[in-house]
């Protein structure tokens, strides 16, 4: 027998008790002020423990709590539940193996994390991420610019570039911005800022094969998915949410997927029979503005998200192949009403083209 | 045998409170240790078990009268509510977000802006919500005696009160926020329980005007007093001189400091007033922090954090709850044949609303 207090979850009264473990079945309880009850070993549980008395609790009685005085009781606590430290899982794996097991989770989520983006991209289809993308980008506001011959010069550029230009939309957008981006749904801008900072065709074909590459590559679905994996991520811990057009627009792409996209830029621009030295010139000639300007200058955004190493112009320099009949990208003609798109546009000066 | 005398001083030896906090740093060491090891190597998921024990040991060392609390609270069902409101809010906000960034990139500025206001109410109203539920489910996990408490109350006719008496607040030059703090507290606390009993709660705004006063003509006075120097100093054709910036420098520190102590003030009276306001089956709650225990606390909090380098952050939460308890006092009695179970369904949703908009309960 053991002396002890009891709580019977109904009322706050506390009631003086001796328990006895002796039953198979259940743990005898008998109240001081005459009554007894037994309560099944299985609905115990361990509660906490105190100076000279151990808690116990039962699961399907809520606020139920029996105490026992550990003095006299050496014979009965060997029988009830053991205590709880850490929660269920880790008291009975041990705190060292669930630290090498939590280590090996947490090592496993971010590996995950990480590559997911890779490998789930070529399982979206691409009429959901083109709806997506049409729904996010639209018409730009108007932002679009529609000179006379400039729409057809760049497909037709495009169209020497891809087999499947066909199924891009390939925009020039009036906006002070050295950029071009690729986006989701096989859309992609050019802004005017960085047309008018090409000599020629043949300079600009590099820029655009290059994005051609990331939409084949499906690198602008990766960025989609890390981009509402983190914005889930960051919502999930509570802090602010998701993304704005600019993050959207300056995604990085990784390193390895910048080098694959230039990788296909060269060997587009050799099919097509472009001289890689004008993108070589025209990176170069970028290269030098940003050592006047400084790297703050943000109108070079195309600069922050495609680093201009030196390596890369390399690149693109070495594979020319000497002596080797290169052909114009465009015609005379064509690449005046290209570069003039947006000088062009009839709605030049309007309000509509004065987002920014 | 059965009245508690909650009296203060009633026994000789004792400390003169009804409500002792038993707790020891050097008990609590291993837990905190213990607690930031698993939350690491679990990326942060072992947090909610982290907060039960942390709790289980803080109510385990609070005494009330003759017995001490227990929490009951457990990580599973706080992991489990907080999983609930994720699914539900992360969703929404993604989706609320990407409509509003396609909405500007063409071009509908207005619609977008509308529609980023509308999601603003929508948080603004459930962080009263989240308000409520956290209180109501503290509540129901703290035992007494083996009763608890609760609340039959799902929070959302909170939230409207939350909203607008947030709202009218800040309205009239925000002159009217202690109105809309000492409301809202009866507003909640009303529609709590402990057993089978109600709370009361009947703050008013007693002494706290002045002091919001305070807080709120600091800054006035300080750009005034400012302007009013730089004007001497233009009059007096004294160029910027280096005495002259360390002075402006010193003022803005000096500005600060006493912004803080206002605060500091104001909210110690806060306390004092709501939490005496407060009564519960036949005891009468009283916190006695005034602004100078308010001021040590906080300063013991960063100094440990600076001495530790970072390692007394485990401990803000033992100090703070400590802090809590032993200036938190209680008289009058209480009859235990008369402290039934608490008759409403304690429920499940824990701190999750609270814990997705990052507030606390009291």
């Amino acid at each position: 027998m053991a002396r002890g207090w009891l709580y019977d979850g109904e009322s706050a009264v506390r009631r003086d008790v001796e328990a006895d473990g002796h039953g198979a079945e259940s743990l005898r309880i008998e109240l001081a002020d005459g009554g007894r009850l037994d309560v099944p070993w299985e609905l115990l549980c361990h509660v906490e423990s105190r100076k000279g008395c151990e808690v116990y609790g039962r699961t399907d009685v809520k606020g139920w709590r029996l105490g026992l005085f550990s003095e006299g009781a050496e014979g009965l606590l060997p029988r009830m539940p053991r205590r709880q430290r850490y929660g269920g899982l880790i008291d009975r794996m041990g705190l060292g193996p669930a630290v090498v097991a939590g280590l090996l989770f947490s090592g496993l989520i971010v590996f995950i994390g990480f590559t997911a983006p890779t490998w789930l991209a070529p399982l979206v289809p691409m009429s959901w991420e083109k709806k997506f993308g049409d729904s996010l980008v639209g018409e730009w506001g108007g932002r679009f610019c529609k000179g006379p011959g400039g729409q057809q010069a760049l497909e037709k550029l495009a169209g020497e570039l891809s087999p499947r230009a066909r199924d891009l939309d390939i925009r020039v957008v009036h906006a002070p911005l050295v950029n071009a981006a690729a986006l989701p749904g096989g859309h992609i801008v050019i802004f005017d800022e960085l047309l008018k900072q090409a000599d020629s065709a043949d300079e600009l074909a590099g820029v655009l094969a290059h994005e051609i590459a990331h939409v084949e590559r499906r690198h602008t679905t990766q960025a989609m998915i890390r981009e509402l994996g983190v914005g889930v991520f960051v919502s999930a811990i509570g802090g602010r949410t998701g993304s704005n057009a600019e993050t959207l627009l300056s995604a990085r792409y990784s390193r390895g997927a910048e080098s694959q996209a230039d990788g296909d830029a060269i060997e587009t621009l050799r099919r097509a029979n472009i001289s890689p030295l004008a993108t070589a010139g025209f990176f170069d000639r970028l290269g030098r503005d940003e050592a006047k300007l400084g790297q703050a200058a943000s109108a070079l955004s195309y600069l922050s998200t495609h680093p201009l190493s030196a390596e890369r112009r390399q690149r693109f320099r070495a594979s020319a192949e000497k002596g080797r009949a290169y052909q114009p990208a465009l015609n005379r003609d064509e690449w005046e009403a290209l570069f003039n798109i947006c000088f062009n546009d009839p709605r030049r000066g309007s309000d509509d083209l004065d987002f920014f | 045998m059965n009245d508690m005398q909650g009296l203060a001083g009633e026994t000789r030896g004792e400390p003169d409170s009804a409500f002792r906090f038993e707790g020891d740093w050097r008990e609590f060491l291993p837990i905190a240790l213990t607690n930031l090891l698993l939350i690491v190597v679990t990326l942060g998921i072992y947090r909610f078990w982290a907060k039960a024990r942390e709790r289980r040991y803080l109510w385990s060392r609070t005494r009330f009268i003759d017995e001490t609390l227990e929490w009951t609270g457990t990580g599973k069902e706080m992991l489990i509510g907080f999983l609930i409101v994720i699914m539900v809010v992360a969703p929404l906000a993604v989706g609320a977000n990407l409509a509003i960034e396609a909405l500007f990139l063409r071009g509908q500025g207005d619609l977008a802006l509308l529609l980023g206001l509308g999601l603003y109410a929508i948080v603004f109203y459930m962080v009263g919500v989240a308000q409520f539920r956290a209180l109501r489910y503290r509540l129901s996990r703290t035992y007494w005696h083996g009763i608890r408490g609760g609340s039959a109350d799902g929070g959302w006719g909170y939230g409207w009160q939350f909203m607008w008496k947030t709202v009218a607040g800040f309205m009239v030059f925000g002159l009217l926020v202690p109105w809309s703090m000492t409301e809202l507290w009866n507003d909640r606390w009303n529609r709590m329980s402990f057993g089978q009993h109600e709370f009361r709660a009947g703050a008013d705004t007693h002494g706290l005007f002045h002091r919001w006063l305070i807080v709120y003509l600091v800054p006035v006075v300080a750009v005034i007093a400012v302007a009013a120097a730089t004007g001497a100093m233009i009059s007096l054709a004294a160029g910027p001189s280096e005495a002259a910036a360390a002075a402006f420098v010193f003022a803005l520190l000096f500005v600060y400091l006493a912004f803080l102590l206002a605060s500091l003030s104001y909210y110690a009276a806060y306390y004092r007033q709501v939490v005496n306001a407060t009564a519960v089956a036949g005891i009468d709650f009283e916190f006695r922090a005034r602004t100078k225990d308010w001021l040590k606390l906080i300063l013991g909090n960063i100094g440990l954090v600076i001495v530790t380098l970072g390692v007394g952050l485990l401990f803000l939460g033992y100090r703070n709850w400590a802090f809590a308890v032993r200036h938190l006092e209680a008289a009058g009695e209480i009859n235990l044949d008369d402290l039934l179970q608490s008759p409403f369904a304690a429920t499940g949703d824990a701190e999750g609303l609270a814990d997705a908009f990052d507030i606390g309960a009291i």
